[in-house]
């Protein structure tokens, strides 16, 4: 069943077209990455996913719902309701400390539970470091307060773009197999990234250039 | 938790962990605070605090007995009562005779008082030496001093003449209510004896004359005749028989007498009691307005000069305004004590303009301050909200309704209102104290309802300098924002 349907969409600025008459398909469950190289549309691809931008021309259906022309304040409640993401540079709210920044997503969605915010830090292995700001936390420690930001509130979809760009092997290790764990848990992953690694963790990779897609790869060595 | 706590939460750790930038808008807000609640306290301290300074130039009340009504110590005591213990800053006595020099065959008019009231009234009197402390002490004008020759140390002999009045008008020349008693040789050389008592007026009121040395069929019935009596009442001093009045029928040197005795007596009161005392001259009075003629003494030794407790006139200084000046007035009319307060027109008015002025100024000066704070926390917030558009972008991200960042900038600028106007409330009030003390001499009172309007001022003003930064956090687009660069 498809919790994510691009039909056609575009994205056109000026003379520039980000997105070219681009169609996806992603299921409920299903791990997908998005690759390409730099201007290739996958950041206009991630904003369209996550709310944050509506395409020219085409269709948007998440979760059977059409967002290609919902009113900005419409998307921001879907997108609160539906979605988690991550970031590349992280993006924490810097005079927070890490349990208070998973705690404003709940504020947000629903009602802040600190315990639960604490419990989501546990599951990223950071319950010892919740109540350090986020000047005292390290790049892979920040990015794993940012996928139990993402998780917190449950959401059908998990949108990651370049997760892992600015962290270490070890670390960039860590996050891949929080993505495991969550995809076991029957949660729809989309990670923008042009790390092959990052991409072959996937189930399927989606390859963007010039704003269309170039190919797609199913990964055989996928493991459940 | 509740929705409420994590946004209390979030603004307290935003103020409190991004401190510098956060002090700047909170030391405006603060500072636009002190400076409200310094003024408001000023604005409303100081018709209190001008008007005890407006009370150096000079009285602004006057108190006079009503006519065919007398004034003295105890009745102006009884007087004052009707006005406010507080506002009240003295009240000076006068009594005003005409004194002679002899050795300088000069006379000036002398004023008995109160000094301690008189440094009250009229702190702009200016003193060469000493206010005279002990009897028979002088404060001399610089006029009289110029004229005389006197000096501080020197001394001076004056004299009280207690018949004669200071009009020179010979008509009047009478203290009014003295008894003249004189006798003259009427026929056949007897005594006759007259007494007479003076009206207000210096004319005669009663007139009794003791005839029994005479004839008693003719000369005698002086002392009984009503019409021959009668013509004596409410004539001036001296008679001339004839003019004045009519000789009894029969009997001209027995009239002749009763007229002769009456003139007599006139000549020999005027002449009667010169009462002369010698003072010291402690210090010469410069005030360059009409004081500088006059010679002052104590009332004290006012009294022992002439043998009376009397005043003519009171002098107030009294601190309120025009309309309380105006109601003491109609309260003092209303006690019935014979005496009017009038109010010195010159210096009410101008204290009124001159107070309306300064407040008019003060509150000019608020707006002011109040318009630059407000130029001030709005710029310090506009540069909040660019230096934060990556964590407003997140917040919406992360799905913050455009509500929700309205209401947590307002938040965190109303919560720098309430910090701001408590320390403004508190700092205010030292700024006025010191401003009071500094500028004033006294001190002031601190007003409770000054600490809420003054935090709920505060926070009005950061709220509404919070609306254009607001407007543009609302503004910031999540997708702008989060892209990599």
């Amino acid at each position: 069943m498809a919790l994510l349907e691009l039909k056609n969409i575009s994205k056109i600025y000026g003379e520039l077209k980000a997105l070219d008459n681009v169609s996806l398909h992603v299921d409920k469950g299903e791990w997908v990455a998005i690759m390409g190289p730099s201007g290739s549309g996958k950041s206009t691809m991630m904003n369209i996913i996550g709310c944050m931008d509506k395409p020219t021309r085409g269709e948007v259906l998440l979760d059977g719902v059409d967002i290609s022309r919902e009113s900005s304040k419409r998307l921001t409640d879907i997108r609160r309701d539906k979605i988690g993401l991550i970031f590349q540079q992280f993006h924490m709210v810097n005079y927070l400390t890490a349990v208070e920044n998973v705690m404003v997503s709940q504020y947000y969605h629903s009602m802040p539970d600190e315990a639960e915010a604490l419990e989501a830090l546990g599951r990223v292995g950071l319950r010892e470091r919740a109540r350090h700001l986020p000047s005292q936390l390290s790049g892979g420690e920040q990015q794993r307060v940012c996928v139990a930001r993402a998780l917190i509130n449950h959401p059908e979809l998990i949108l990651a773009d370049e997760p892992t760009g600015n962290l270490d092997e070890a670390n960039e290790n860590i996050v891949l197999d929080l993505f495991r764990q969550l995809h076991r848990e029957g949660t729809t992953l989309i990670v923008v990234t042009h790390d092959p690694e990052v991409a072959e963790a996937a189930q399927r990779t989606i390859v963007l250039e010039h704003g269309r897609i170039a190919r797609e790869v199913v990964n055989e060595n996928f493991v459940e | 938790m509740t929705k409420r706590r994590m946004f209390l939460r979030m603004i307290t750790a935003s103020l409190l962990r991004r401190r510098s930038r956060m002090l700047i808008a909170l030391l405006s807000i603060g500072i636009g605070a002190t400076i409200l609640a310094g003024m408001v306290t000023i604005y409303y301290d100081v018709p209190r605090q001008m008007r005890s300074q407006m009370r150096s130039y000079g009285a602004n009340m006057l108190l006079l007995p009503e006519d065919g009504e007398t004034l003295d110590s105890e009745k102006l005591q009884k007087v004052l009562g009707h006005i406010g213990e507080d506002a009240l800053v003295g009240a000076a006595p006068y009594r005003y005779v005409r004194l002679d020099m002899t050795s300088r065959q000069q006379s000036f008019t002398s004023a008995g008082t109160d000094f301690e009231q008189v440094l009250k009234t009229s702190p702009y009197f200016s003193v060469e030496g000493e206010y005279p402390a002990n009897t028979r002490e002088v404060l001399v004008g610089r006029e009289i001093a110029e004229t005389i020759g006197v000096k501080v140390g020197s001394s001076m002999e004056l004299t009280y003449q207690p018949a004669v009045k200071a009009t020179g008008d010979p008509a009047e020349d009478w203290t009014p209510g003295a008894v003249l008693t004189g006798s003259a040789e009427g026929f056949s050389g007897g005594a006759v004896s007259v007494t007479a008592t003076l009206d207000d007026a210096a004319k005669i009121r009663e007139i009794t004359v003791d005839a029994s040395t005479q004839t008693p069929e003719y000369g005698g019935r002086a002392q009984e005749d009503r019409l021959f009596l009668k013509q004596f009442v409410g004539k001036s001093l001296p008679l001339k028989m004839g003019e004045d009045v009519d000789a009894l029928t029969g009997a001209t040197v027995t009239s002749e007498a009763v007229v002769q005795a009456l003139n007599t007596a006139r000549a020999a009161t005027a002449a009667a009691q010169p009462h002369t005392v010698r003072y010291d001259v402690t210090g010469i009075l410069v005030t360059g307005g009409e004081e500088e003629g006059y010679v002052f003494m104590s009332l004290e030794d006012m009294r022992a000069l002439t043998g009376e407790d009397r005043l003519d006139v009171a002098e107030l200084s009294v601190s309120a305004d025009e309309e309380q000046l105006n109601a003491y007035a109609d309260a003092i009319a209303a006690s019935g004590e014979g005496v009017t307060a009038r109010l010195v027109k010159r210096v009410t008015k101008s204290e009124t303009a001159v107070l309306g002025k300064l407040q008019a100024l003060v509150f000019l000066v608020t707006v002011v301050v109040l318009l630059l704070t407000m130029i001030c926390v709005s710029t310090t917030m506009m540069a909040v909200v660019s230096e934060r558009r990556r964590e407003i972008g997140l917040r919406k991200a992360l799905g913050a309704s455009d509500n929700s960042i309205r209401v947590e900038f307002l938040g965190e600028g109303m919560f720098l209102g309430l910090l701001g106007g408590v320390l403004g409330a508190i700092l205010g009030f030292v700024f006025a104290q010191v401003v009071s003390v500094n500028v004033f001499n006294s001190s002031i009172t601190f007003q409770p309802l000054l600490l809420p309007a003054t935090v709920i001022v505060s926070m009005a003003i950061a709220a509404t300098s919070c609306l254009m930064p607001i407007k543009r956090a609302v503004a910031i687009d999540p997708a702008l924002v989060l892209k990599g660069e």
